[in-house]
């Protein structure tokens, strides 16, 4: 099922893990397959980011989710 | 060759099986196909005299002035202690719910615990703990109770039943939502869902359960509803279906005003659950009149400020959703199979 | 209503009204079907726009021969690890939920992760691949990281070209997957000559691209639109694609409904043989795939995953199969067509 909310990336933690937190729900993501630095925001799949999504946006897709 | 054997075993009791003749895990989760299972318990009793039990939350005795109502709920959770409470909390709170969604103000509850040979008896003090606080601070008394013990094994940890006995001058009604009616909530809804979820599958969140009584609360506006209900099992989808089934009304909700916190939308798209069925175990929603509704909300505010309206009664049937994009959308009585062991 | 929404349905009902013949728009991914449900949206579009859902549901077009060969190895022991509702896809026996009340060791999971933590405990765990382009980088990174998987996953493009092939069906116009794209990019979906757009899962998104698609039949034009922008780049993911080249090359698939499909499915390659149940579990799915035997059905299901017909003209529909009690996969996934409809269709 694809995941529509962007995660925030709070810490990047070792063997391409890192912690994401989706509108104060923290979880633990792979992010083998994206480059991100702490504050990026991605989209989910299946516990994996597969992209980087530009701040503006994923501010905006979070207020419409709210 | 062993395997194979099974295989062809399998299958050929699997052709000999016309139907599934056993009960399955989605029957006790709430939704369409418990409440399939519970028609065909009933089957086997009748209630008469002066008993009624049309479905509610309890069943009701007359006694002239005032009636009796007398309710039954079995806790099995996983885990057993989460944020924000403990399966002793939701037994007892869940009890004096149900028996206040019907307008009565409880009088004594029984507590009946089956628990699993070597549970801890620190972990059996905690919860015992839990219930005692509770009770103590809604004056409502555990006046009898029974204990057994299994053997490891033969059950998972400790099994809580609570019954409880109330009495009420008028019985709140699940049929009685009227066309004009709104529909309010008493808070955000589904938190007890998202902090066992979140627990369940490790995520972190400062969401705790919203497990609480909530007695007073609807005391303190009993007379305006026409209908009220605890969303726990299967959420606002099942009480909020109920509800309109039995009032034969359509309840409309508005997705620019549902009760949700933003934590409890993401954990329903992280785990593609409906958080429409996410339990509460410590709100109630219901109907009031429309110029009622103000002086409801003011009430109910003083107890937790997130009250609000969110929807409205036509005539009609079904439980809808009216989008933001000006559509309605049907919410369904929610498939069982989704969150096992939640309360 | 906010007013973006407002003036694109405004824009999408002129747009019709010009065009003035019925259009057929065909959306490629399953979680696009349940936005356009969730959202009511097919009531909202103008009487000759008609959305109809495609073969975008992984679940659903996983072959009856591959659930079988799962349920199989489960109740031969072995343990399997799954994502949600795949589990509840009928094979021509019976379903992996089926074989889990049977005892078998049947463990759902949200993540490959997971399924390599249940491994520590499981050293035999096999997990089902499932998926299109958008799971199987994550399949591909647990095969190299020691997971052993059975394959079933399969990439899109070869199934849109077998759709526009159908002169049954008669599509006008995609809506193409929103993370599927992300993975592979835009550029390959050019190859079809037919109106497309790429649309994200709002259903904001989908008027957007509806709107788009209405603009390129206006101007004579068959293009691949990109209105998912904010997640979808013009090259894809390069890391995810060539994870799915190291580990996986093409092979031909099976898809439930529409049938063989010629380099349609991804197989593990040769050096990962080791994380290959197929490989290591050769005779014994043999054996099983010999033993099973097609269960003729009055199953529609193709016909739905192709648009061809509407989930209610299915003869089982609502009547033997409902959710509870799915004959096909695409009553059984949340979006599956057949169950979208029994969920969210006039009653």
């Amino acid at each position: 099922m694809c995941l529509a909310i962007p995660g925030k990336i709070i810490e990047i933690k070792k063997n391409q893990q890192a912690t994401a937190d989706f509108n104060g729900i923290e979880k633990e993501i792979n992010i083998s397959l994206v480059e991100v630095k702490k504050g990026d925001y991605v989209i989910v799949h299946a516990g994996f980011a597969i992209e980087k999504i530009g701040k503006a946006d994923a501010e905006s897709i979070k207020s419409l989710i709210k | 060759m062993l395997v194979w054997f099974l295989l062809k075993e399998v299958v050929i009791l699997n052709i000999a099986m016309a139907k599934n003749n056993t009960i399955e895990l989605e029957m006790g989760a709430g939704g369409k196909k418990s409440n399939e299972l519970i028609s065909e318990i009933r089957k086997n009793f009748k209630v008469h005299g002066r008993w009624k039990n049309t479905a509610d939350d309890g069943a009701t005795y007359d006694l002239g002035k005032e009636k009796l109502v007398f309710t039954t709920d079995a806790f099995i959770v996983d885990p057993l202690f989460f944020p924000g409470g403990d399966i002793g909390k939701i037994a007892i709170c869940g009890t004096i719910n149900d028996l206040a969604v019907m307008g009565a103000v409880p009088i004594g509850i029984s507590l009946s615990l089956v628990i699993e040979e070597g549970f801890p008896q620190s972990d059996l003090e905690k919860i015992m703990a839990s219930i005692g606080k509770i009770s103590k601070e809604t004056g409502v008394p555990i006046v009898t109770g029974d204990t057994k013990v299994t053997e490891k094994g033969k059950i998972d940890k400790i099994e809580i039943t609570t019954s409880g006995v109330g009495m009420a001058q008028k019985i709140i009604s699940n049929g009685g939502a009227k066309p004009g009616d709104v529909v309010i909530s008493s808070g955000d809804l589904g938190e007890h869902a998202v902090a066992l979820l979140a627990t369940r599958f490790n995520y972190k969140t400062k969401i705790k359960s919203d497990c609480q009584p909530i007695l007073k609360e609807i005391q303190s506006i009993r007379n305006y509803l026409t209908s009220a209900k605890d969303p726990t099992r299967g959420g606002i989808a099942e009480v909020l279906n109920e509800i309109a089934g039995k009032s034969k009304v359509k309840i409309i909700l508005e997705e620019k005003n549902l009760p949700f916190k933003k934590e409890t939308v993401a954990l329903s798209e992280l785990l593609g659950i409906d958080k429409f069925a996410f339990p509460s175990e410590g709100r109630f929603v219901g109907t009031v009149p429309q110029k009622q509704a103000q002086k409801v909300l003011k009430i109910l505010q003083k107890f937790n400020k997130e009250a609000k309206v969110i929807g409205r009664v036509e005539h009609g049937k079904g439980l809808y959703l009216s989008t933001n994009l000006g559509s309605q959308k049907l919410i369904e009585m929610p498939r069982g199979k989704l969150i096992p062991r939640i309360c | 209503m906010s007013s973006e929404s407002e003036n694109i349905l405004k824009k999408i009902w002129q747009e019709a009204v010009q065009i003035g013949r019925p259009l057929r728009f065909m959306e490629l991914c399953g979680t696009h079907s349940q936005t356009i449900a969730a959202n009511g949206l097919k009531s909202l579009m103008p009487r000759n726009i008609k959305l109809i859902a495609g073969p975008g549901c992984p679940v659903c077009v996983t072959d009856q021969s591959d659930v079988d060969v799962m349920v199989g190895l489960a109740l031969g022991g072995i343990p399997i690890a799954v994502y949600g509702d795949a589990v509840n896809v009928p094979g021509n026996i019976m379903s992996l939920e089926q074989a889990r009340q049977k005892g078998a060791d049947v463990n759902i999971v949200y993540s490959v992760e997971e399924a390599m933590r249940l491994k520590n405990s499981n050293p035999g765990l096999v997990f089902f691949g499932l998926g299109f382009e958008t799971t199987a980088p994550m399949t591909a990174w647990a095969v190299k990281n020691g997971l052993v998987v059975y394959s079933a996953h399969k990439i899109f493009p070869p199934a849109m070209a077998v759709l526009m092939a159908n002169k049954k069906i008669k599509v006008n116009g995609f809506i193409n997957p929103g993370h599927v794209s992300a993975i592979i990019g835009t550029e390959i979906y050019k190859k079809f000559k037919i109106p497309q757009v790429i649309a994200g899962f709002e259903g904001l998104d989908i008027l957007r691209a509806i709107n788009l698609l209405l603009e390129q039949i206006l101007s004579g034009k068959a293009e691949v639109s990109n209105e998912y922008t904010r997640v979808v780049r013009k090259n894809g993911n390069a890391k995810a694609q060539k994870l799915i080249e190291d580990v996986f090359e093409i092979g031909d698939a099976k898809w439930r409904g529409l049938g063989l499909i010629k380099k349609s499915g991804l197989k593990i390659r040769k050096k990962y043989q080791k994380q290959d149940a197929e490989f290591i579990y050769k005779d014994l799915i043999k054996k099983i795939k010999a033993e099973i035997k097609s269960k003729p059905s009055a199953c529609q299901c193709g016909r739905v995953l192709q648009g061809m017909i509407e989930p209610r003209e299915c003869p089982l529909f609502g009547k033997i199969c409902t959710p509870d009690n799915p004959q096909g996969a695409c009553m059984v996934s949340v979006e599956g067509s057949c169950n979208i409809e029994y969920r969210y269709g006039k009653k």
